[in-house]
């Protein structure tokens, strides 16, 4: 009574789902899910069940896809933030294009953040509104004891980031001169979210 | 009518390959606007092979919303690719 | 003698798919296959449901619209494609 033909259709499925969980950049698994979805719709037709079908057309391969492309977009993101003056400068333009280069290996994306002044730009840190901050004043030190040598170190710059693995991955991974990484932990409110 | 589906199949598996191997999205896109043309097609052969109605209804929308899918696809590809 | 006009077509179709698709195996530019892809799919799948329309004409209507909706869908997704994937071609030419 079963024909040929619809074992191999069904034999199609596990072979996209293995296609599928051995992607490892998110959007390219992203755009394979749609395939398993028309491939899926299909085994259902076959197997005689047309309403399935559409739901798993209409839901699964256009209605997920899409959310999970605008989700995984907003959430795999590096917020940097900066002071307003630091953008224009041509070794800064350089560190961030390094930045991004490691970034990009992670399927990351990189935002700037541009901030008035320096304690606004901890101020965001701490309140995590920024993963990391990037300026010429170290996160630790105070304000006032860094512009005495101000001129001295021009040039090098100090990123705190807060998020372990990022730390993690940045330094094994960035290897330049311009910077210094620090790990600044965040404490835990009491608000969790 | 056996031999024309399986030819079909075969037609499908070359996209699901070159999903597979290829690395850019774009291609990856193309051959996933392929996969989802292909697929709604053979749902119609098999309904005119079954005289079944509602899975021929059904692959008619699939065919529309599919290609709909795809456009939405590649315009939020293309924002991500932007910034 | 319909019956061998229907299948010939089908045969016909799936040939077209066979040449759209195989460009696509390849390190070619998405733009050229995205044209054997639109003009060589369109063609083959409208090519068989033309075939199954001579099978069973009392699905006429169903068919009719499937063979619409492919020529127009098809034709603005390969132009959606298309404008999409160029800027992405544009800004890789001017890195490397």
């Amino acid at each position: 009574m079963i024909d040929k033909y619809v074992y191999i259709i069904v034999a199609l499925l596990p072979l996209s789902a293995l296609m599928l969980v051995f992607q490892t950049n998110p959007y390219h698994a992203l755009v394979i899910r749609a395939i398993l979805g028309a491939i899926a719709a299909l085994v259902y037709i076959v197997l005689g069940a047309a309403d399935v079908a559409l739901t798993e057309a209409l839901v699964g391969t256009m209605l997920a896809v899409t959310l999970y492309v605008v989700a995984v977009r907003s959430s795999l993101v590096l917020r940097l933030g900066i002071l307003k003056g630091d953008g224009k400068t041509n070794s800064f333009t350089e560190l961030i294009a390094s930045l991004r280069k490691v970034i990009n290996r992670h399927y990351l994306r990189l935002e700037l953040i541009e901030y008035p002044d320096f304690l606004t730009l901890k101020q965001a840190l701490v309140e995590r509104e920024v993963h990391a901050i990037c300026s010429q004043q170290d996160y630790s030190e105070p304000q006032n004891q860094n512009s005495a040598t101000g001129i001295e170190i021009e040039q090098t710059y100090h990123t705190a980031i807060r998020v372990r693995r990022l730390f993690e991955i940045l330094q094994t991974e960035l290897t330049l001169p311009e910077t210094t990484l620090t790990y600044v932990s965040v404490f835990n409110r009491e608000d969790k979210h | 009518m056996d031999s024309i589906l399986i030819a079909m199949i075969l037609a499908l598996l070359i996209p699901i390959y070159e999903a597979w191997q290829d690395d850019d999205i774009w291609q990856k896109m193309l051959a996933f606007a392929s996969i989802a043309t292909k697929t709604s097609i053979m749902m119609l052969v098999i309904s005119v092979l079954r005289d079944d109605w509602s899975i021929g209804v059904v692959a008619v929308i699939i065919l529309c919303v599919g290609n709909a899918g795809l456009m939405l696809l590649a315009h939020l590809i293309k924002r991500i690719n932007e910034t | 003698m319909i019956d061998i006009l229907s299948y010939s077509l089908m045969v016909i179709g799936i040939i077209f798919w066979f040449w759209g698709t195989l460009p696509l195996i390849g390190e070619r530019s998405v733009l050229f296959k995205l044209h054997s892809l639109s003009v060589a799919d369109t063609l083959g799948s409208m090519t068989i449901i033309l075939g199954l329309l001579l099978k069973i004409p009392s699905e006429w209507s169903l068919l009719l619209l499937a063979i619409i909706t492919l020529a127009i869908w098809n034709t603005v997704l390969g132009y959606v494609i298309a404008y999409c994937s160029i800027d992405e071609e544009i800004k890789n030419k001017k890195i490397n």
